[in-house]
């Protein structure tokens, strides 16, 4: 009886097993419409997204004198990447980058949920400030820099004259020629710029926090404080870990403030991945090694992606899963 | 266990009173229900007790303190929320333990008081789970279960049971209802349902538009609703009210349809019709108490049938009777078809009368 079922069973299941797993091209051929219907976004994205890549992974490769025309270059294999990793600059830059990445990122979110907390009780005059608040992101950053530029002035300065003013200091501070304070400068104005995205955010998330939970926190005990890290930051953990790694890949990208505000300098003291690749690529027309830069962020925004992607997605699967 | 004393209490939205000078006594170890339909002040009235939202007038009493004033934490309350408001990141373990930690009790307290709460309701074995992994009923015992850990003086609860598919409420019901014998203590329940008002409560208070309409013993309001709405609101399906005109021949009294037709009245509901301030009336009267006739019938008013419900063991009627829509329930052996004429007769003793303006129930006096 058993070993007369055993192989027919078996049997069964291999023939089974192809056909529950039919092949990729069969697939798409049964939904074809599908494809055919996402067909048009998709070539227009290789053309302006994947056709740029490509050809940017491709001129790392490749040197780029000045007095050659670019389609003239010459194959170097790895050399643009060992020239980058083996310069001085590349890690002063690289940490400088992790420096603006990791502070702007901090202090914007502190910031953006500190205001979300704030504004999300009731009280008069709460839509003015949140539309205050709003000002900095809604904005155009390279108005926004080129008054902070001013505000920042050595000799003209608003925040100088305040401090003096004050009795602070003696002396208008010297904030963005200044080596020692340029970068920590620009990280004001960023974070300035952009913690208003991070209190839309989080107003958001506070909005989804259920009020019987807050209730049966505060029947059970709970003080404000432990009701916020009970129930609410709990709450807005899945909405948190998205801004921050929206913001990481903002800050790690950012371009306008840095490069209007200080292009870098003095001396290279403000200066972060993106502007020095700007610099090497239109400022020196060194195009290899510029690709060669661009193609190591790429690699490290394709990380950072991933995690974006399944912080967002992590959701869907708990539901679907349910 | 404590009582509970409500002396008119009063919440209001400027001019929108949500609950309106209400006063009622729950006494030590006594299961009320809070019942009405939507909007009608019960939660809110629950969530004053709890003091989940400041008061505007009146006082409350839990146990011997005057507690109108004080924080929910103070107030010595359990609550038990309709959608259970558990701490989705949080165990079961620490659901339970929350309230203690709160108190900053010791560790072997708290673990001791978990397991002797996990123990009553049998969710030992789901301790160490998240929420998301329980059922609907795991969920609302874990509920209680963190109402229970912290021997409150009250347990108040917010339609715990309506979340639930309608099995595991009739379930449920009986386990709250266990739940309060075993412990003996003092509950106040919100619910829409008259239902499950009806069977669990020692006493409900019917609700409706911030005004408390009756405070009683379920049976009590079921056989003496002090005017329509209490008349309409609790029993299932609903007493039927017919509006209607007093008349009199000589010493005789009756209620007279617009139709035409009259019904004459017992000396002791002629007594109670007259002293209505009008000529109107509304009959009240309950589904069980009417009996149907497929010919006219002495005493007997014309109807027309409207729907048959039938519902095995019984079949209920929606008869219209002077333009109102009135409630039968006859044997399922009876054969009735929509608009067949037919005739119903009322019991005189068990018929109830409510002032047509003023819509209080009338009395003999």
């Amino acid at each position: 009886m058993t070993s007369a079922t055993g192989p027919a069973a078996m049997s069964s299941a291999s023939t089974r097993a192809p056909s529950r797993r039919a092949s990729l091209g069969q697939r798409i051929w049964t939904q074809r419409a599908d494809y055919l219907y996402v067909l048009p976004a998709l070539v227009v994205m290789l053309i302006v997204i994947a056709y740029p890549v490509y050809y940017t992974i491709e001129l790392s490769f490749f040197k780029t004198p000045t007095s050659l025309q670019l389609k003239d270059k010459i194959f170097v294999g790895l050399e643009n990447y060992t020239t980058i990793l083996t310069s001085g600059s590349f890690w002063q830059v690289t940490w400088q980058t992790l420096i603006w990445t990791f502070f702007s990122t901090l202090f914007a979110f502190l910031l953006g949920l500190g205001a979300a907390l704030a504004l999300h009780g009731e009280f008069v005059g709460r839509g003015v400030l949140r539309a205050l608040l709003l000002i900095p992101w809604v904005v155009s950053a390279v108005a926004a820099s080129y008054v902070w530029k001013w505000l920042y002035h050595s000799d003209f300065g608003a925040i100088g004259a305040l401090l003096v003013q004050l009795g602070l200091t003696d002396q208008p501070i010297n904030f963005i020629d200044n080596r020692s304070t340029a970068l920590a400068s620009l990280i004001v104005v960023n974070v300035w710029k952009e913690f208003s995205f991070a209190m839309i955010m989080l107003m958001a998330g506070l909005q989804t926090v259920p009020e019987q939970l807050l209730r049966a926190a505060r029947v059970d005990g709970a003080s404000p404080w432990q009701r916020f890290w009970h129930v609410t930051f709990p709450h807005l953990a899945g909405v948190s870990t998205v801004t921050v790694l929206l913001l990481t890949v903002q800050n790690f990208n950012s371009f306008i403030i840095p490069w209007i505000m200080t292009g870098g300098g003095p001396a290279g003291a403000s200066d972060i991945w993106i502007t020095q690749i700007y610099q090497l690529a239109f400022g020196r027309q060194r195009w290899g090694v510029a690709a060669a830069y661009s193609v190591l962020l790429f690699l490290i925004m394709m990380v950072l992606g991933y995690f974006y992607v399944r912080a967002l997605t992590r959701g869907d699967d708990a539901r679907a899963g349910a | 266990m404590a009582q509970v004393v409500l002396k008119d209490v009063v919440k209001n939205y400027g001019s929108v009173y949500a609950v309106n000078h209400v006063s009622l006594t729950v006494n030590d170890g006594e299961f009320v229900a809070l019942v009405g339909p939507s909007g009608c002040g019960k939660t809110t009235t629950l969530n004053l007790i709890a003091g989940l939202i400041p008061i505007s007038d009146g006082t409350i009493v839990i146990g011997e303190r005057e507690v109108t004033r004080l924080d929910p934490k103070d107030r010595d309350i359990a609550m038990v929320f309709q959608n259970y408001a558990l701490y989705p990141n949080k165990t079961v373990f620490n659901n339970l333990a929350f309230p203690l930690q709160m108190r900053k009790q010791p560790r072997e307290t708290i673990e001791e008081k978990v397991k002797a709460a996990a123990k009553v309701l049998d969710i030992t074995h789901l301790l160490e789970r998240k929420p998301r992994e329980l059922s609907g009923g795991q969920q609302q015992r874990v509920a209680l279960g963190r109402a229970l850990v912290r021997d409150p003086a009250v347990f108040l609860m917010d339609e715990p049971l309506s979340n639930l598919d309608a099995k595991l409420r009739v379930q449920m019901r009986s386990e709250i209802k266990r739940f309060h014998h075993n412990l003996n203590a003092t509950v106040v329940y919100v619910t829409h349902d008259q239902l499950e008002a009806v069977t669990m409560a020692d006493k409900m208070a019917v609700m409706n538009g911030g005004f408390l309409q009756q405070y009683d013993t379920p049976a009590q309001v079921f056989a003496n609703p002090v005017n329509t709405f209490v008349a309409s609101f609790v029993g299932s399906p609903a007493m039927s009210l017919i509006p209607l005109q007093v008349v009199t021949h000589g010493t005789d009294v009756a209620l007279q349809s617009a139709e035409g037709w009259e019904l004459p009245l017992s000396p002791e509901n002629a007594r109670k019709a007259l002293s209505a301030k009008g000529k109107d009336v509304v009959l009240g009267a309950r589904h069980s108490t009417l009996k149907l006739h497929k010919a006219p019938h002495p005493g007997a008013v014309p109807g027309r049938v409207y729907t048959v419900e039938p519902t095995g063991d019984v079949t209920f009627a929606q008869v219209f009777i002077a333009e109102a829509v009135v409630n039968i329930s006859v044997e399922p052996t009876v054969m009735l078809d929509p608009d067949e004429q037919v005739w119903i007769e009322f019991d005189q003793s068990r018929l109830h009368l409510f002032d047509g303006e003023t819509t209080m129930a009338l009395s003999a006096r």
